[in-house]
């Protein structure tokens, strides 16, 4: 019966065990499967010719012939889509015609003076001009066909007068004309409403294609390219084809959304107007205009970054992450193997000892913001006098110092005493003793302690937050005191891009993006001690 | 493999090195993370004059920083408090303010919320708990959730003084630590009311009215928009005439600098 039991629960045992495993990888792979194949987006994609676009004027870099070719091809099938946007638009963006009739009204003036007319035909034909002028705001300004109509017959008066022939009236009367036939598709009681449309439609479209060739550069990198990726393509071009309306539901308590193709020809915003042919136009041409591709974007890893993130890659970050991590582990492995070789090999078991070991305890356990504040106060106040690199790297070195102590001074106890008698009786000292033989016996054991402070240094953000993290810092000038600047880094650059920008709304690969390559980078670290460890104890076996 | 890998590490150097055109003089900004981005996006116009260092600790921090010399130029969503301005001149530093943008704090709701717009003293009864039901505001009949952000931010304290009229809100408010949370938590939650700054308005949210006020740039940049405020950068004295910092400071007065704080979601100081 005693058997039976004692065998039922140690199959118990085993299972409980092995229960516990199989839920420790399924917990890593669910949170790291995901992370990993959202942040691998970032670097593996389909590029549009926009892409290369910015890669070529941010980076230099790709073919700039192939990619002229490329910009010329896509160019064509845009311009039909421009030609029927501002076709469509010269009716409903009165406010473009209103300026640019003022303009030709100001250059016919200009041109008057500049050409001398008496001033008795100057007053007569600048007011002539400026009658038409006025007619033709009018005529914008109106939203009844006959109205507008009338308006423009009496500019065409003018046109048979032939005193204008071969100005700059001229051009104001073929915006006349224009304006007469966009007039006839256009039901200008909506106008109001479809100017709002419109507006969306602009954007997205701008979203997609960026500015056009004949706009000026925007200042700004972001707004100087449309989408870049594939995905966002389709994710602007779902906007520009449908429409959510909120109406209210049946019951007439809450909204529902309904969505609607902009271009249904029963309830789309633009039904029966002549913008309708662009919506289909711009999904059939969408693969010509921007010409996706499969890239494989590795420079992520290297590449600097437009301000928020928006553009580039986390190269700073990365390079910020490693100096931080290796400055801290210098700092923080002497003292720390140095003070664990004293509280085993040196120190006897009194109360101050005791107490030492309490405060350590007690050190692993205190949150790392309490760092953060100490270093600000300490290393940036007296020691550097300026938040940058060295007080980052020694606020994180404290930080890791217990775990480094605790691991190291287990690893020094756990190798067998014979070892140190053995050493003593072929007459080594106790300092000799424990450099030759007790520290590489325990080498194995503190490597454990830095390789689990080394994922920590490198993803704690809050003892970096004060003292030399920056959202946006050049990267460090290695021929000056490269010690004292502040750097960007992967743990407090994740931090910056969830909390600061609308940006990283826009651009939410980014955001996995980094989150992965810090995964990426602790782990490699880890390898890298790993290797050196597994190298270490085969060479204690004597293999 | 030792020799793989240093070569690795000293290509990823030279590539990172190549990259970086070395500026000469050498700028720091530090304060609210509410304006940083426009410190970001100006500091992109000047990086081939100068090297420029941005850190988003807050507002209070920034001024901190200002009056420690941590930093020329703080940036801050509010003004300067009195007790951190006698700090200042205690330490013979003497703040100026450039005020560079506007911003409003917004209303939002869920789109599929009927409810287009609220008085402030509505805003501020849900607040304060006594509104609890959106049925009592004209929508559904669905409790309020009512979202906040932390009581540390700029976007809270401008909010806390021009609506809620330095009140306390009710416990069962629930508050976030950003911007991007306060539009995510709202975009998710059907019943929620929360607020945000201009430039996170978007298709996911509808926008509330204040008092029949929608905000858009003019009402903002006006001031009648119940809940608008100037962003600022702060100097020690003018900046002198001619320099980085003072190119800097004036730079929202150009035509770039105001096309910059327009794509960030922010209002020009000019645009009357």
């Amino acid at each position: 019966m005693q058997t039976q039991l004692r065998q039922a629960l140690n199959h118990l045992f085993t299972l409980s065990c092995g229960a516990s495993v199989v839920l420790l990888v399924a917990a890593l792979l669910l949170f790291l499967i995901p992370m990993l194949k959202k942040g691998a987006v970032a670097v593996l994609f389909r590029g549009t010719v926009e892409f290369r676009k910015m890669q070529a004027e941010q980076f230099d870099r790709g073919n700039e012939e192939a990619l002229q070719k490329e910009i010329e091809q896509t160019a064509q099938s845009r311009q039909e889509i421009y030609a029927i946007l501002d076709q469509f638009s010269r009716g409903i963006d009165t406010e473009k015609l209103t300026d640019e009739v003022k303009g030709l009204y100001r250059d016919y003036g200009d041109e008057l003076r500049y050409k001398d007319t008496p001033k008795e035909q100057y007053t007569k034909l600048r007011s002539q001009a400026k009658i038409i002028r006025n007619h033709l705001l009018d005529a914008f300004e109106s939203i009844d066909k006959t109205e507008i109509n009338e308006y423009l017959d009496a500019v065409k008066v003018f046109e048979k007068g032939n005193s204008f022939s071969g100005t700059t009236v001229e051009k104001m009367f073929a915006v006349a004309d224009g304006f007469q036939k966009t007039i006839q598709h256009v039901d200008l009681s909506r106008r109001g409403e479809y100017a709002e449309e419109l507006s969306v439609v602009k954007e997205e479209l701008y979203n997609l294609f960026g500015p056009r060739p004949e706009e000026k550069t925007p200042q700004l990198a972001m707004r100087r390219f449309g989408a870049t990726r594939w995905d966002v393509a389709q994710k602007h071009l779902s906007f520009l084809l449908w429409q959510e309306k909120w109406v209210r539901s049946d019951d007439g308590q809450s909204m529902v959304s309904r969505k609607v193709r902009r271009d249904d020809p029963q309830y789309g915003s633009f039904s029966g107007t002549s913008l309708l042919p662009l919506f289909t136009l711009v999904e059939e041409t969408l693969d010509i205009s921007l010409k996706p591709r499969f890239t494989f974007y590795w420079q992520y890893f290297i590449d600097d970054s437009t301000p928020g993130h928006y553009f580039g890659g986390v190269g700073p970050e990365v390079l910020g992450t490693l100096m931080l991590t290796m400055l801290a582990m210098c700092f923080a492995v002497g003292p720390g193997v140095l003070s664990a070789a004293y509280l085993v090999e040196y120190a006897g078991d009194n109360l101050i000892v005791k107490i030492i070991r309490i405060c350590i305890n007690t050190l692993a356990g205190v949150p790392s913001i309490v760092y953060g504040l100490f270093g600000m106060a300490f290393f940036v106040t007296y020691v550097t006098r300026h938040p940058g690199i060295l007080s980052a790297a020694m606020t994180l070195a404290l930080l890791v110092l217990p775990v480094i102590i605790r691991a190291s001074e287990e690893a020094i106890r756990a190798v067998p005493q014979t070892y140190r008698e053995a050493a003593m009786g072929l007459g080594a000292g106790k300092f000799r003793s424990f450099i030759t033989v007790t520290l590489p016996a325990a080498g194995p054991g503190i490597l454990t302690g830095i390789i689990l402070s080394l994922g920590r240094a490198a993803g704690e953000t809050a003892p970096i937050l004060f003292a030399g993290a920056a959202a946006l810092a050049p990267i460090p000038d290695f021929g000056g005191k490269w010690w004292l600047q502040e750097t960007r880094a992967l743990s407090y650059g994740c931090y910056d891009i969830t909390v600061g920008d609308k940006l990283a709304m826009m651009v939410p690969h980014k955001q996995f993006g980094m989150v992965m390559t810090l995964v990426m980078l602790v782990l490699c670290l880890n390898i890298v001690a790993i290797f050196v460890r597994s190298r270490m104890s085969k060479k204690l076996r004597g293999a | 493999m030792m020799k793989i890998t240093v070569r690795i590490l000293m290509m990823f150097v030279i590539t990172l090195l190549a990259g970086n055109a070395m500026a000469a003089e050498k700028l720091q900004i530090d304060g609210s993370t509410t304006v940083g981005p426009i410190g970001d996006a100006f500091a992109e116009a000047f990086k081939d004059k100068v090297s420029i260092t941005v850190s988003k600790t807050g507002s209070g921090d920034g001024a901190a920083a200002l009056v420690e010399g941590r930093c020329d130029i703080a940036m801050m969503s509010r003004f300067m408090k009195d007790k951190e301005y006698k700090a200042a001149v205690n330490k013979d530093i003497y703040p100026v303010a450039h005020a560079i943008a506007m911003d409003g704090v917004c209303p939002i709701v869920h789109p599929s919320n009927p409810v287009k717009g609220l008085t402030s003293d509505q805003i501020r009864a849900i607040y304060k708990g006594e509104i609890t039901n959106w049925k009592d505001l004209g929508g559904a009949d669905r409790p309020i959730v009512m979202i906040s952000r932390d009581t540390s931010s700029g976007t809270y304290e401008t909010f806390h003084k021009l609506v809620m009229k330095k009140e306390k809100m009710t416990d069962s408010v629930e508050y976030v630590n950003s911007n991007p949370q306060a539009h995510a938590r709202v975009k998710s939650t059907v019943g929620a009311i929360g607020y945000v700054g201009l430039g996170f308005l978007d298709r996911n949210v509808k926008a509330l009215t204040i008092d029949g006020i929608k905000p858009s740039q003019s009402t903002i940049s006006k001031g009648t928009f119940p809940v608008s405020r100037p962003l600022f950068l702060f100097t020690n004295g003018y900046p002198k005439l001619g320099s980085v910092v003072h190119a800097f400071c004036t730079f929202h007065l150009t035509e770039e600098g105001q096309e910059i704080i327009e794509d960030k979601g922010f209002v020009p100081v000019t645009d009357y």
